[in-house]
C-alpha cells in the first residue's frame, strides 16, 4: 500500500524525550476503515505514538503522515483523551458546538450530534450536572462533529467504571462502523483491544516497538457484544494478545531507561 | 437517528432537598451571628464612650447618629459639611473609586494577559509590577500632584495605579498557566491561537480575574480617602480631613461608616456577580 492510500504511515518513527526515547522505531501502515488498537503495558509509549500521529508530537527520526500529509493538530483528525477535558465554561451543547464554529460549520447539529452519542436533553446543562460516562460521550460527539477521515482515542474508557466502559466499548464499536472512519485507539486492557479492534498492534516495554502485529476477524454482524465475547476465537484472541502483552511488558536487556 | 441506546441526564442528587434546607439553616445561623456581633459592638462602643466622656477621643454613637442627620441636610442655612451634603460627598468619591477601578483594572487585564502570553514581558514587567505594588499610595501621589496639579487628574491616576496590580498580577498568573488539557483540547478541535485564548485561556482565567478585581476594588477604596486628601472636597476623604483638623471627631468615625458600608455593599455586588458570571468556579 502506497503513502497516498494509508490513512496513517509511519516510517521508522522514533521519539525522545530528553535522552529518553519513549518509542521505536516503529513503522505502520493504516488502511482507511481500519479500527486500529495500540495496545501495551503503562509506559511503553502508545500515548506518544497516538500524540505524534494527532500532530502534538515531531518525530525525533522517521516520518509520520496522515491522508498523505504530516498531521497538525485539529486538522483531519478527532481526538478524544482519556480525561473528557470538556470546557466547563460552555454548556454541553456548547462544547459540541465549538468544534462545528471551528470548522466554519453551522451550529443547528448539536442536539442531532449528542444523540448520536446517546444523549438527548442534556444540552443545555452544565458539564459538570452530567456523569464521567456522559462526559467521556459528549467528547466523542465532539470529536466526530466535524466529518474527519480519523477519530484518534487515548484510553477514552480507562478513567470509567466497568459496565459504563462496556456500554461505551459498544456504542463507540457501531459509531466506527455507522461512519466507518479510521480509528486509532489506544488501550492497556486486552479484552478492549480484542473487542474494538479490526487490527491489534501490540508495543514492547520502552521504547515502544511493535511485538505482534495481528489482524482481529472475529464475525462481529449481528452479534451481541456477549454473544461476541462467547465465541471461541474472541477467546483464543485474548489469550494469544494476552501472551504477547505480558511478554512485551518485559524490558529487553540493555534498553534505554 | 440514534444507533445509540439513549442516556437520561443524570439526575438531581435525592438528598438535594435535605441540603438545600442545611444550606439555609447555615445562612440564617451567619446572620444571626452577625447581628449578634453588631449589638455587642455597639454596647462596647456605647458603654466605652460613657466612661472615658471625652467625645473627641471617642464620641457616642448618638453623636455619630446626629452628625448623620446634620450631614444629610441642610440647618440654619448650611448644606450637609462643607457645603455638601453626606451622600454627594460618598457619591464623589464612590465615581472616584469606580472611574480609578475601572482604568486599573483594564489596564491591568490588558497587562496580564501580555504578560500571561509573551514570556520576555513577563520578565521585565513581573518585578515593576511587584515594586509598584509594594509602594503605598501616598508616596506616588506627591509624584502625581507635581506632575498634574491637585484637581481631579491625580487622584484618579492615583486609584487607577493602585488598581492595575492585583489585576495585572492575578491575569498573568492565570494566564500563565492555563491547563495545558484544555488549550490541546481546543487546538485538537482546530482553534487558532486567538480562538485559544477566547474561548479557553480568558474564561480559564476568570475566576483569578475576578478575585483580582475584587482586591483592585479594596485598594481602590482604601486610596480613595488618602487621595482625597488634598482638594478632595467634595469626597469623604475631604470630609474626613476636614473633620480631623477641627477635631470632630463624630464626622470622621461617620466618614469611615460611609466609606466602609458602601465598600461592603459593593464587594457583596462583586460576589454576586460572580456566582453569576463565573458558576464553573471550583468545578471541572
Amino acid at each position: 500500500m502506497s503513502s497516498a492510500d494509508a490513512a496513517v504511515e509511519l516510517e521508522n518513527v522514533e521519539h525522545s524525550y530528553g535522552d529518553v526515547t519513549a518509542v521505536g522505531p516503529v513503522s505502520l501502515s493504516v488502511p482507511a476503515g481500519e479500527f486500529l488498537v495500540l495496545v501495551g503495558a503503562s509506559g511503553c509509549g502508545k500515548s506518544t505514538l497516538l500524540r505524534l500521529i494527532a500532530g502534538f508530537e515531531q518525530p525525533t527520526t522517521g516520518t509520520v503522515l496522515t491522508g498523505g500529509h504530516a498531521p497538525q493538530p485539529g486538522r483531519g483528525a478527532g481526538l478524544v483523551f482519556q480525561q473528557p477535558r470538556l470546557f466547563p465554561w460552555k454548556t454541553v451543547g456548547g462544547n459540541v458546538a465549538l468544534a462545528l464554529r471551528y470548522a466554519g460549520l453551522p451550529t443547528d447539529r448539536v442536539d442531532e450530534l449528542l444523540a448520536g452519542v446517546g444523549l438527548h436533553d442534556v444540552a443545555h446543562r452544565r458539564t459538570w450536572q452530567i456523569s464521567g460516562g456522559q462526559q467521556q460521550r459528549v467528547a466523542i460527539a465532539r470529536a466526530l462533529a466535524v466529518d474527519n477521515p480519523l477519530l484518534l482515542l487515548d484510553e477514552p474508557f480507562a478513567a470509567l467504571d466497568a459496565l459504563t466502559r462496556e456500554r461505551l466499548q459498544e456504542d463507540l464499536r457501531r459509531v466506527s462502523a455507522r461512519t466507518g472512519r479510521t480509528c486509532v485507539f489506544v488501550t492497556h486492557s486486552v479484552d478492549e483491544a480484542v473487542f474494538l479492534g479490526s487490527r491489534v498492534v501490540v508495543l514492547t516495554a520502552r521504547p515502544g516497538q511493535v511485538a505482534l502485529d495481528l489482524k482481529v476477524g472475529l464475525p462481529r454482524d449481528g452479534l451481541a457484544p456477549d454473544e461476541l465475547r462467547g465465541l471461541p476465537e474472541y477467546a483464543a484472541l485474548r489469550s494469544q494478545i494476552g501472551h504477547a502483552v505480558r511478554e512485551a511488558a518485559t524490558v529487553p536487556e540493555g534498553a534505554s531507561a | 437517528m440514534s444507533i445509540i441506546a439513549p442516556v437520561r441526564p443524570t439526575t438531581e442528587p435525592a438528598a438535594g432537598g435535605a441540603r438545600t434546607a442545611r444550606a439555609k439553616g447555615g445562612r440564617r445561623r451567619r446572620v444571626l451571628l452577625r447581628v449578634v456581633a453588631l449589638v455587642v459592638l455597639y454596647v462596647l462602643w456605647e458603654i466605652t464612650a460613657r466612661v472615658t466622656r471625652n467625645p473627641a477621643f471617642i464620641p457616642a454613637p448618638s453623636a455619630v447618629w446626629h452628625q448623620l442627620i446634620v450631614t444629610s441636610t441642610t440647618h440654619d442655612g448650611v448644606r450637609g459639611y462643607s457645603g455638601h451634603l453626606l451622600i454627594e460627598h460618598l457619591g464623589v468619591s464612590l465615581r472616584r473609586i469606580l472611574i480609578g477601578s475601572v482604568i486599573g483594572v483594564a489596564a491591568g487585564l490588558v497587562l496580564g494577559v501580555v504578560m500571561g502570553t509573551v514570556g520576555w514581558i513577563r520578565v521585565v514587567a513581573e518585578p515593576v509590577v511587584t515594586f509598584v505594588r509594594a509602594l503605598p499610595p501616598l508616596a506616588y501621589f506627591s509624584l502625581f500632584i507635581i506632575w498634574f496639579g491637585i484637581d481631579e487628574t491625580p487622584k484618579l491616576w492615583l486609584l487607577s495605579i493602585a488598581a492595575l496590580p492585583p489585576v495585572a498580577v492575578a491575569t498573568a498568573a492565570a494566564v500563565y498557566s492555563a491547563p495545558t488539557g484544555l488549550v490541546e483540547a481546543a487546538r485538537a478541535l482546530g482553534a487558532g491561537r486567538w480562538q485559544i485564548v477566547r474561548d479557553v485561556v480568558l474564561p480559564n482565567a476568570l475566576p483569578e480575574i475576578f478575585t483580582g478585581i475584587r482586591l483592585a476594588v479594596g485598594v481602590a477604596y482604601s486610596s480613595v480617602v488618602a487621595a482625597e486628601t488634598i482638594n478632595g472636597v467634595p469626597g469623604i476623604g475631604g470630609l474626613i480631613r476636614d473633620a480631623q483638623r477641627y477635631s470632630q471627631t463624630d464626622v470622621v468615625v461617620l466618614g469611615l461608616f460611609a466609606i466602609g458600608l458602601s465598600g461592603l455593599l459593593i464587594d457583596a455586588l462583586l460576589r454576586t456577580a460572580e456566582t453569576r458570571l463565573i458558576p464553573w468556579r471550583g468545578r471541572s
